[in-house]
Order: C-alpha cells, then structure tokens, then sequence
C-alpha cells in the first residue's frame, strides 16, 4: 500500500535544490504559512511597532514574539515570494533555452 | 557536483535579476496620488474611514477603554495626544465637510469635557508620564505647558468650528497662564516636565495664543515675536539649522533635533512665522525625511546629533534608521506644506508596512495605535482649521 503511494507523493513534493521548482516550493511554503498566521488574527500583534501589545491580557513577550513572526512572514510573503516566482519563471526559460540549443535543428 | 555548483551559480543569478526587477518595482502596488490621502477639499476616503474608526471608539466605551488601556500601558502621554489629535482633526472636518460638523461638535465636546474632567480629578500627572512629580518643578506652583498648550488648542479649536460660550472663559484661563508664565520666565520658556521645557509643547501653546487672538480679539502678537527671536538665538542646532527638541527651564538645550518634534512644530509655526516654518520644513525634509525605492520614512535625528532611542522616537529600524515616531509625523509635515511626492511616498509606505485592516467603512493601521492613527487623521483633514488663522486676522 505504501510502496504504491510513496513515488507519488515524492515527484510532487521533491525537487532539485536551487532548480525553478525548488524556487516555486519555497515560495508557496512561505505563502502558506503566511495566510496561516493571517488567519489566526495576529495582524493585530504588529501593534508591538510601536511599542503597545496587541492584546492587554496577553504577556508582553508573547506578544512581541507573535508581532515580530507575523511581520517576518509578511515580509517574507511580500517580498521573497515574488522574487522567487520570478527566480523560477527566468531559470524555466534559462532551461528552455538551453534545450533548445541542445536540440539539433 | 559540478552540475550543483552550476544550478547554483545560475540559481544565483536568476535571484538577482528577480530581486533588481521585483525590489524597485514593489512600490508601484502601494503608491497612490496625494490626493487620496489627504483631499484638497471634503474629506478623501482614507481620513473619512479613519474618522469613522476614531468616531467608533468614542461611541463605544468598552472599545476605547482597551485602546486606551493599551496605550497608557506604555505611555500615559499618548492617551492625551489622541485625544488633542482627534479634537483638532475633528475640527478641519467639520470645516470640510459642513454635513459631519454636528457629530464633530459633539465628539469633540465629549473628549474635551471628558479629559478636562479626568485632569481635575486625577490631576495633572494622570497625562504625563511617571517621572512628572509636581513637587520637583523648578517653577511653582507646577504647571505643564504640554497640558496648557495643548487644552488650550483643543478649546480653541472647538470654537473655531462653532462658538461655545461654556468654552471661552476655560480658554482665556490657559492662555493667561501660558502668557503671564512665558513673560514672567527670564528666558521666555515654561516646563512640561521638571526642568524639561519642549519645543513641540512651546509651538502648540504659542498656536493656540495665536487662535485665542483671532477668536477673542487679544493680542499676543508681541510674545510671539520675541519668542521666535529667542529660539532662532538660542534654540537651533548650530550644524543642522534645525530647532532642538528640549530644554531646561533656563533654555539651555538638551536633546538635538528630534523629527518626532520638528514634523509638528514646522506645522505650528505656518500660524507664527511662515518664513522661519518653511525653512525648518526645507531644512527637516533634507535631514530627516528619505524615499528608498519609492518608500518614504523618516529619520529621528540629522546626521549630525546623536541621539538615543525613546518614547518619542519609537523603535529604530536599523540599516535604513527608520524611526517610527518621526516617519509618523512627517505626515503632519508634508501634508502642512503639501509636498505632495513625499506625502504620495509616506501614504506607500503606510499601506506597505503599517499593516491596514479595513472593517466596514473603518480603518485602522495595526502597526499603529490610537494616537499614532489619530496624528494620521490630522494630517489628511489639516488645512481649514490653519488657513482661518493666516488669512482671516481677528474675528
């Protein structure tokens, strides 16, 4: 049963490091746990900015630690994201082209 | 292994061209026209959802009593500062738009009865932060021209929007404290805190003398002007040009220029000398305010001072020394003197990293809190409350 399964989950979920997919997988990695962290509320944390918690019943540690991850992940998602997307789109064309070189005429 | 090295080489590459390509392009999705943050005439929609979030909170004490919570659980000071922020935002909104000037009037009747109620009652400390003792200022009995200055501006306000005669002895009572306490200190300067005089508290004050003349026909024209004289002798940073941030009760500078102070005071000094309030503008703008790839902060401190981080600055973003404080109130300043790309850039800024959250028809900036949304909104309604001020002379 397992054998059968396994190759499957491997060839969606596998892929050559720095290769265009890696880029992809990374990037909807960071995607993913960004909207996580959305959805649990803690954009309201952020407020640790500027130097008042979130939340009057939350420990002030906690609160900077909640606010300090959902402005890496929101800086990860906002700008890595996109830099990565576009890292795999140029290294699919690099690839492309190589192959088409390759590739006698 | 050498296929490796190469994947990485061209992972590499790939990784530059995205990030020079996606870097200067992402400001493109945030940068509006100045426009829509603060409108030329009514309210644009920004300061209208700002409003109605600020409005909310005034309607709902269960609300406001855990902003206000929050705030004063870092800053007593900040509870104070929204409130004068919101009654003088609500006063150019009342002006703009005549169809919002009833609830204005009534919101801001009940955050001035209200803060004048908590003073009384509290005393002056309940505003200030912790090490205000009245029984260590130099000048007694104590006083905090923070507190006069800024009550004082607020009352004036309201009658500037529409004439409350409960309204005009309270206003009459601080500006002849602030006056008689300004003329009777051998430098012409009055304490917030004990031996600490601020420049942002003196502009406020020295305003409000101003709008106190034009709505009760007094005339402070005299002070004001020596005032001026004093601080261009004594109070401006030799290297920078710029007006320090504090004092001692002898006028004797403290802190160097600070933008968490100098944003504001450049606004305050349109109502008291335009020249002097554009140069500091001019000169703040080329030693604080900064536009990286499109996005627009500012800095706490010119180059040329060092200073150290504080509830004023907020925190110190390293690498860019973006201080939250400053880059807050730089919108007051480049609204006041409609320098419309550093405006359009600090609002890019604002939605990229102040992290918006819209519910219904309100807005609110989590990175943010009461005060700090509360100076936004005087920026993008400020305009009406200063122009009658300048232009209309004595009522």
């Amino acid at each position: 049963m397992n054998d059968t399964n396994q190759p499957r989950k491997s060839r969606w979920w596998s892929a050559e490091f720095f290769s265009a997919k890696d880029f992809c997988r990374h990037g909807v990695l960071i995607l993913l746990a960004f909207a996580g962290i959305h959805l649990l509320g803690l954009r309201e944390s952020t407020s640790v900015l500027n130097g008042t918690t979130g939340a009057v019943n939350m420990n002030p540690d906690n609160a900077v630690l909640l606010g300090v991850l959902y402005v890496l992940l929101y800086l990860a998602a906002i700008l890595l994201v996109p830099i990565f997307f576009i890292t795999a789109g140029l290294l699919m064309l690099w690839e492309k082209f190589l192959a088409s070189r390759r590739t006698p005429t | 292994m050498k296929r490796l090295a190469g994947r990485l080489g061209t992972g590499l590459v790939a990784a530059g061209i995205a990030t020079a390509i996606w870097v200067p392009s992402l400001h493109f999705f945030f940068t509006r026209p100045a426009v829509e943050f603060r409108a030329p005439t009514g309210l644009s929609t920004k300061a209208r959802q700002l409003a109605n979030r600020h409005l909310e909170l005034w309607r709902d004490p269960k609300l406001r009593d855990g902003e206000l919570k929050r705030m004063r659980a870092s800053n007593a000071e900040w509870d104070f500062m929204g409130r004068s922020f919101l009654v003088w935002s609500l006063a150019n909104i009342g002006l703009r738009d005549p169809a919002e000037k009833t609830v204005c009037l009534e919101t801001m009747d009940r955050i001035i009865d209200e803060t004048l109620r908590l003073e009384k009652q509290e005393g002056m400390c309940f505003f200030l932060m912790s090490y205000a003792k009245p029984s260590s200022y130099v000048v007694q009995p104590a006083r905090s021209l923070f507190l006069d200055g800024e009550v004082a501006l607020m009352l004036a306000a309201r009658r500037l929007l529409e004439e409350k005669p409960e309204y005009k002895p309270l206003l009459a009572e601080r500006v002849s404290l602030m006056a008689t306490g300004l003329r009777g200190a051998t430098d012409l300067v009055l304490e917030s805190y004990p031996n600490e005089c601020w420049m942002f508290d003196h502009c406020v004050a020295l305003a409000a003398l101003r709008a106190a003349d034009h709505l009760d026909r007094s005339d402070h024209s005299a002070l004001i002007r020596n005032w001026i004289a004093m601080a261009k002798q004594k109070l401006v940073h030799p290297e920078s040009g710029l007006l320090v941030a504090s004092f001692t009760a002898r006028g004797k500078p403290l802190d160097g220029p600070e933008g968490s102070t100098l944003w504001f005071v450049c606004h305050c000094l349109q109502v008291l000398d335009d020249d002097f309030a554009r140069d500091q503008y001019e000169r703040a703008r080329k030693e604080l305010g900064e536009i990286t790839a499109g996005f627009a902060y500012a800095h706490e401190w010119p180059r040329s001072w060092n200073g150290s981080p504080d509830i004023d600055s907020g925190p110190i973003i390293p690498v860019f020394d973006i201080s939250a404080g400053s880059s807050g109130l730089a919108f007051i300043g480049a609204s006041a003197f409609q320098d419309e790309e550093f405006l359009a850039s600090l609002a890019a800024t604002l939605d990229f990293a102040a992290f918006p959250s819209r519910r219904g028809q309100r807005l609110k900036y989590c990175a943010s809190n009461q005060v700090g949304d509360a100076a936004l909104l005087y920026a993008a309604t400020l305009g009406p409350l200063w122009e009658k001020l300048k232009t209309q002379g004595a009522r």
